[in-house]
């Protein structure tokens, strides 16, 4: 569910605050909604906010009109709930259900006059009627006279006898509890004619919901520039490629963000390249996406074609450890073990590892990386590793961000301007080698000078051996 | 009677009781029987829920207002389904008392309702706006005077102040109680810049320095300003205290050597819990006070009645009120 995955999937907390939902319960739909692992149903959403994107392109009026009546909508499950229960219903909740159903239909009319259906919402016209029998479209309620001859008549008397003034208090309250035992019986009644229509209550209430999201989806796709993915049914290709929370903080910041693109087989994938230069972003991105693309958001590239999965899996070494107990080392292959189980049983899935095995020592680390993904490659698991370490075995496809090639001229690099230099594109890499730019990068971000030299030296004495 | 012109004149208003049965509810029935023939639109509502609760507790009669065709009144849905005639509901809050949501209804028929309202300074202020969008062209708040509550009837811009027997069977004490609160309700207000620094403080002690910027002495609340005097006078001599001024604060500012140039701003006059001889005696020291929200009192009823029975001679409590304070005093069982 939508729910636990925001929680753990960076920069979708970031997309959730960022939507306009309007009414509490487009929220809640969007909350509650399930990931998509069905090609049509994947389709037929992301079609249904591609139709608002559209509509928002020349008629941008009428979004907003809709958008300003969902904003008055309330959540009325509950008294939903107690219609459906064949409760009687007092005049709060009646007149609860008469605002959200005159709203509901000045939507309906809103997609009518506007030529545009968005999505069939549910005609509550007849709901409305018995609602308002004075047919004067006011939101309000009370148990009109309309609705009995015989209320109508109780009423009449007890308004003379008070106006009278003659009546003793008495008399009055005898009158009034009267007219309240017709009232209540009317109520009975005209609640269980609404009854007939509380699953059509529910229905427009589910579908409003899901208008409020698609619009709110729609406009955020609009303003972020997310484009709508389609449905691969071999490799995932993102063209421009881009993390739309990191975006926004380099934007902050006048600076640009670099996308990349980047194609993923159905094989595994090993990402090398320098400290910085973005590779932890890609897979935290590449799983960002995924789950977009499933819950039907359109994704943030300039053309992406996806190919569906059952599960999201990923590894970035930020899990908490200490509280059980575990070193960082053991719980990351706890973690991985659980992804290679995982994936045997239910091949299709998209891995994502971020610097498998690196807190222990190169020779081992090496070795590990290489035996995972070994397993990933014969599985045929579509997975991502990204690594530090040289000597990978030359079978496994590479791909090695640039890093630093861009001219650098006589501008001097420091890390607060390291981000306009890296070129953090990502180039396919036939060699094991991975580039060394550790002690350059460290450098760059000002470390204690000793630290470098002291480094440089042994690399040197190394070498000349 | 003539305060109803002064109402003609305001948006809201207030009506007050200085403790219980002092004639607050007769006075709310009257002013609203005399509204009953003007064509304004006129909404009812009350602070809190507290006040009128407790007489469940007691078992003593519940007051209930009674209202007449046309007029809208805002409850808590608990009341709202006890009410007493025919009305049509036109609203429901999304925020929750703890009687329920509150209900804005529109009486179709005259009758008895019981009141209840929002909770808190915010959201009365609020509802009169969202009131007033509906149309509502005067809206009386039934008001209390109570510690507990942290709404207060000041947010109003009018108020009606209920006083009686009930308060004190003593007539000179009753009039020197009585124009206690009449002098804090007197209280002038800050000037506009002070009020929109002070609007959305909630907590806290702050000075206003010589540049007359407000600025944070770090002490929470007045009852802990043992522990903290020395934090006290660090930014100079005009505080705001955003929550309740007591006697030991009043007490402790009064032994200042610079009591002269001391001056408090409370938010509003029911902020002030000190008894009447510290209060006098903190301003007669050449303290002074002044209010963040300033409310326009137009009248105090009296009632000579008490609940157990015991009759003050209207006149003269009236006459003995009237020589004290500068606005009209009416007897509300002669109205």
């Amino acid at each position: 569910m939508f729910r636990e995955i925001v929680s753990h999937t960076s920069g979708l907390q970031f997309l959730v605050e960022n939507l306009g939902v309007r009414s509490p319960m487009g929220r809640r739909y969007l909350l509650d909604s399930k990931m998509m692992c069905c090609e049509k149903e994947i389709t037929a959403e992301l079609n249904l906010v591609d139709r608002v994107v559209k509509a928002l392109e020349l008629n941008s009026d009428l979004i907003s009109q809709i958008q300003n009546k969902l904003a008055q909508l309330r959540d009325i499950r509950g008294s939903v709930n107690n219609l459906l229960g064949n409760l009687v219903l007092d005049d709060v909740e009646l007149f609860e259900i008469k605002v959200f159903a005159l709203v509901a239909q000045e939507i309906v009319e809103l997609q009518k006059e506007g030529k545009q259906s968005f999505l069939e919402i549910q005609d509550l016209s007849q709901l409305i009627r018995l609602l308002d029998p004075q047919n004067t479209k006011i939101p309000s309620f009370y148990i009109y006279d309309n609705y009995s001859i015989d209320l109508a008549e109780a009423r009449k008397e007890l308004k003379l006898a008070k106006s009278k003034n003659e009546d003793s208090e008495l008399d009055i309250e005898v009158l009034f509890n009267k007219a309240q035992v017709i009232e209540a019986k009317v109520r009975e009644d005209l609640c269980s004619k609404i009854s007939l229509h509380g699953a059509g209550l529910a229905n427009a209430l589910q579908q409003l919901a899901h208008l409020d999201l698609l619009i709110a989806k729609a406009v955020q796709a609009k303003s972020l520039h997310l484009s709508k993915g389609e449905v691969s049914k071999e490799n995932t290709i993102y063209r421009g490629l881009f993390n739309p929370m990191i975006k926004n903080e380099l934007a902050n910041q006048n600076k640009e963000y670099q996308a990349i693109d980047i194609e993923l087989e159905k094989s595994v994938c090993l990402i090398t390249g320098a400290n910085m230069a973005g590779k932890t972003v890609v897979l935290k991105t590449l799983a960002l996406c995924q789950y977009l693309f499933q819950f039907g958001f359109f994704v943030p590239a300039t053309s992406a074609q996806i190919s569906i999965v059952d599960q999201v899996m990923i590894s970035v070494g930020d899990e908490q450890s200490e509280l059980n107990g575990l070193s960082s080392f053991a719980s990351e292959m706890l973690n991985v073990s659980r992804m290679v189980k995982d994936s045997k049983s239910h091949n299709n899935v998209l891995v994502l590892i971020d610097e498998l095995a690196r807190t222990t020592n190169p020779v081992e680390g090496l070795a590990i990386v290489n035996a995972v993904a070994a397993i990933f490659y014969h599985g045929k698991i579509k997975s991502v590793i990204t690594t530090h370490y040289s000597g990978l075995k030359s079978k496994f496809r590479k791909l090695r961000v640039k890093g630093l090639d861009k001219d650098l001229g006589a501008n001097v690099i420091t890390h607060k301007n390291i981000n306009s230099y890296m070129d953090y594109s990502l180039v396919e890499d036939l060699e094991g080698e991975v580039p060394h730019e550790a002690l350059r990068i460290a450098s760059l971000l000002g470390i204690d000078k000793e630290i470098i030299e002291r480094a440089q030296n042994q690399l040197a004495c190394k070498n000349k051996l | 009677m003539p305060f109803l012109n002064d109402i003609e004149n305001y948006k809201s208003l207030s009506i007050v009781g200085l403790a219980k049965n002092t004639g607050k509810t007769e006075c709310l029935n009257y002013v609203l029987s005399r509204l009953r023939d003007s064509r304004k639109q006129i909404a009812l509502t009350s602070i809190g829920i507290d006040g009128e609760n407790r007489d469940q507790v007691t078992q003593t009669n519940k007051p209930e207002i009674e209202l007449s065709e046309g007029m809208i009144f805002v409850t808590s849905e608990l009341h709202y389904k006890q009410r007493k005639l025919i009305s049509e509901v036109i609203d429901v809050s999304r925020q929750s008392t703890s009687l329920g949501r509150l209900v804005s209804a529109k009486a179709l028929s005259k009758g008895k309702v019981l009141l209840s309202g929002p909770v808190s300074n915010h959201s009365i202020k609020e509802l009169i706006a969202d009131l007033k969008n509906k149309g509502v062209e005067l809206c009386i708040v039934d008001g209390a005077l109570s510690r507990k509550s942290i709404g207060s009837p000041a947010v109003t811009e009018a108020m009606i102040l209920a006083t009686g027997a009930a308060l004190s069977a003593n007539i000179t004490q009753l009039v020197y109680k009585t124009k206690y609160v009449y002098d804090l309700i007197q209280l002038p207000e800050i000037e506009l810049n002070l009020k929109t620094q002070f609007a959305e403080v909630d907590n806290g002690i702050w000075a206003i320095d010589s540049e007359g910027n407000a600025r944070d002495t770090g002490i929470s609340s007045v009852l802990l300003i043992k522990k903290e005097k020395d934090k006290l006078f660090q930014h100079g001599n005009c505080f705001f205290v955003s929550g309740a001024v007591t006697d030991q604060f009043l007490d402790f500012l009064k032994n200042q050597k610079q009591i002269s140039e001391i001056k408090l701003i409370v938010r509003d006059f029911t902020r002030v819990f000190a008894k009447p001889e510290t209060y006098y005696a903190f301003v007669k020291r050449g303290g002074s006070v002044q209010v963040l929200n300033k409310t326009n009192l137009i009248a105090i009823t009296i009632n000579p009645v008490s609940p157990d029975g015991y009759r003050l001679n209207s006149d003269d409590l009236k006459s003995a009120l009237q020589d004290k304070v500068n606005v009209p005093v009416y007897d509300i069982k002669k109205m």
